[in-house]
């Protein structure tokens, strides 16, 4: 029995379905991510969780206890919003201290644990000050401090990043992972940064429309994405309407736009398919190409380019890592290749599975 | 930072000649050694303050309406914080109504309003009582106190209750040490701004007043029908001065900046 447990979770808002029968388990220790689009129903899975929304139907079970008529405030679940949502009247000490007050805990030990509890998060220097005088990496150290003082079962993470700018973001995934480890505590996230989740996550769950699209770890979910739009939600990819001409275990024939192309293994029968291939598995090259095509369009990101190539099958993004020379220029031809496991083939969106 | 230009500084001397001439003139007449309102003062008297303690009506007539003041500032709190808590909180029927109904002596020419007090308190045996007075004063200044919890609570981010609940408060516990403290300027702010409305509130008050529960603004009007001595500017004087001694208090204790503009400000 997994630590944490949603069981065919459902939430309807009137007519509109928010979420829809989601099942997935979370391990002790772990650190799981809710990714998805807004309005995938992330934040709402996220609230039932919290007792902050009640459930249609469905189960969730959290270290063997079913929290249906368990209040919000008796579920004991660490928190952190996306505002943070600090009591700016209190000091970052007593911003920690209120959840160990509301449980009785007597000052002395409460003292330990609020020291303790700001030393994880590397802001014992901080500890008088109010939050209005703290930056936002501060502040959320102060939320995050906050949720773990109480030792929850649960850790539950709002896009708890997305109101930093871009540097400090990518500092405090560290940090966050850092600390999350060390605490040793059970977490869920909520997210639509896909770079976010697979930086952090053990395992990922990938939501669209209120249903569960796949659930795996990281590396799984970029490589060998189950349908069409994980494909193209996480990481970039060129996806095309094509058809499955024959296809067994060593590999697959496909036809797009009239060109027939070598594919990856597919257990899908033959028929209307989609495939999809990753901007920067296509190699530019001189001899051996698949494909020709003209550029035209090129963006320089600093340590890449970022091409459009028009090719017989269609605009495909070629990424292309930047070496130290100018790269094919708009208007130039160039000859692609890629390597057949990574054209993969995916069930076309109407028959998702 | 941006410098302001002549014109700017002009205009803005303008504006605050502009406000403080009523005060100025007041505070002038009220010194004057003559027995008639004079400005600018042909000389320098205590005479009129004396005045004052000759005429121990004025005196009770302060006094009960600083009763008055708190009174009704107090009772327009309490009734305008829960009702502003359901407004911004509640989704339910008649909840614009009940928006309207509690705006609505703000709607209501005061004239409609004090006629219909002195019949209302006459026909319920309250007519010229205090108790009679602090409801009707209540009444009025509730909508400002309304106003400006309202205000503080919609700027209010509703994921600051949801972690105290998380982290285990209860209802009440939320409301005493969250969402209390955080909406406390907007409730002080009512609160005094109801107290001055009260303070110098005369129309629907000479309705319902009788001579032992008479107000200041009140006496100082009947005062003025009868004579026109510096005795009005004097006791006008005492106001202000004390109003700049509380505002000084305030702000030694509090902060004005904290109580006006919010929590951010220190």
């Amino acid at each position: 029995m997994a630590f944490l447990e949603l069981n065919a979770l459902t939430k309807r808002f009137g007519p509109v379905t928010a979420v829809d029968r989601i099942s997935f388990n979370v391990e002790q220790g772990s650190f799981v991510s809710l990714l998805g689009p807004s309005g995938c129903g992330k934040t709402t899975t996220l609230q039932m969780i919290a007792g902050f929304e009640n459930v249609t139907s469905g189960k969730i079970t959290l270290n063997g206890r079913d929290l249906a008529g368990v209040p919000a405030r008796h579920r004991g679940l660490g928190i952190v919003f996306q505002s943070y949502a600090l009591f700016m009247h209190m000091t970052t000490a007593e911003n920690v201290s209120f959840g160990l007050e509301m449980r009785g805990v007597p000052g002395a030990e409460r003292k330990i644990r609020v020291a303790r509890a700001l030393d994880l998060v590397h802001l014992s220097h901080l500890s008088d000050r109010y939050p209005r005088t703290m930056s936002g990496g501060q502040r959320q150290r102060v939320a995050l401090a906050r949720a773990l003082v109480i030792e929850p079962e649960l850790l539950l993470l709002d896009e708890p990043l997305s109101n930093l700018d871009a540097k400090l973001r990518e500092e405090m995934q560290l940090e966050l992972r850092r600390i999350q480890r060390e605490a040793g505590v059970t977490t869920l996230m909520v997210t639509h940064d896909q770079a976010e989740a697979l930086a952090l996550s053990d395992r990922v769950v990938v939501l669209e429309k209120g249903q569960v699209q796949q659930e795996a770890a990281p590396f799984d979910v970029y490589e060998t994405p189950h349908t069409a739009f994980v494909s193209s939600f996480i990481g970039k990819s060129n996806t095309l309407p094509a058809t499955l001409v024959s296809g067994d275990a060593s590999g697959s024939i496909v036809e797009c736009a009239g060109v027939r192309l070598q594919a990856g293994a597919t257990p899908l029968a033959a028929g209307p398919v989609q495939i999809a291939i990753r901007p920067e598995r296509i190699e530019v090259v001189d001899d051996g190409a698949v494909l020709t095509g003209k550029v035209s369009e090129r963006v320089f990101l600093g340590n890449q380019w970022l091409l459009t190539v028009a090719t017989p099958v269609g605009n495909l993004l070629v990424l292309r890592r930047n070496a130290g020379r100018s790269e094919a220029d708009i208007g130039d031809t160039v000859g692609l290749a890629f390597r057949r496991v990574d054209l993969r083939i995916l069930a076309s969106s109407e028959a998702a599975a | 930072m941006r410098r302001n230009g002549p014109f700017a500084i002009g205009f803005m001397a303008l504006f605050a000649l502009f406000m403080l001439a009523p005060i100025i003139v007041v505070l002038g007449v009220s010194v004057t050694p003559t027995g008639y309102l004079e400005f600018p003062p042909s000389g320098l008297s205590l005479r009129w303050f004396r005045a004052i303690l000759d005429n121990p009506d004025f005196i009770d007539a302060a006094i009960n309406s600083l009763k008055l003041g708190v009174v009704s500032a107090t009772l327009a709190t309490l009734v305008a914080v829960p009702a502003a808590m359901a407004i911004d909180r509640r989704r339910f029927h008649g909840r614009e109504a009940l928006l309207a109904f509690f705006m609505s002596p703000l709607m209501v020419p005061t004239v409609v309003l004090g006629i219909a007090f002195l019949r209302f308190l006459t026909l319920i045996g309250f007519n010229g009582t205090f108790s009679g007075l602090a409801v009707c004063h209540a009444i009025i200044v509730t909508p400002f106190v309304l106003r400006l919890v309202l205000a503080s609570l919609s700027g209010l981010d509703r994921a600051v209750e949801k972690a105290a609940v998380a982290l285990g408060a209860s209802d009440w516990t939320v409301f005493r040490r969250i969402t209390m403290p955080s909406i406390l300027s907007g409730i002080i702010g009512g609160w005094v701004l109801a107290f001055i409305t009260s303070f110098d509130e005369v129309t629907v008050t000479i309705f319902i007043v009788n001579p032992s529960t008479t107000t200041l603004p009140v006496r100082l009007f009947s005062h003025i029908a009868q004579t026109t001595d510096p005795l009005v500017a004097s006791v006008s004087a005492v106001a202000i001065l004390f109003t700049v001694a509380v505002m000084l208090l305030v702000d030694r204790i509090y902060g004005l900046d904290r109580l006006l503009i919010g929590e951010g400000a220190k």
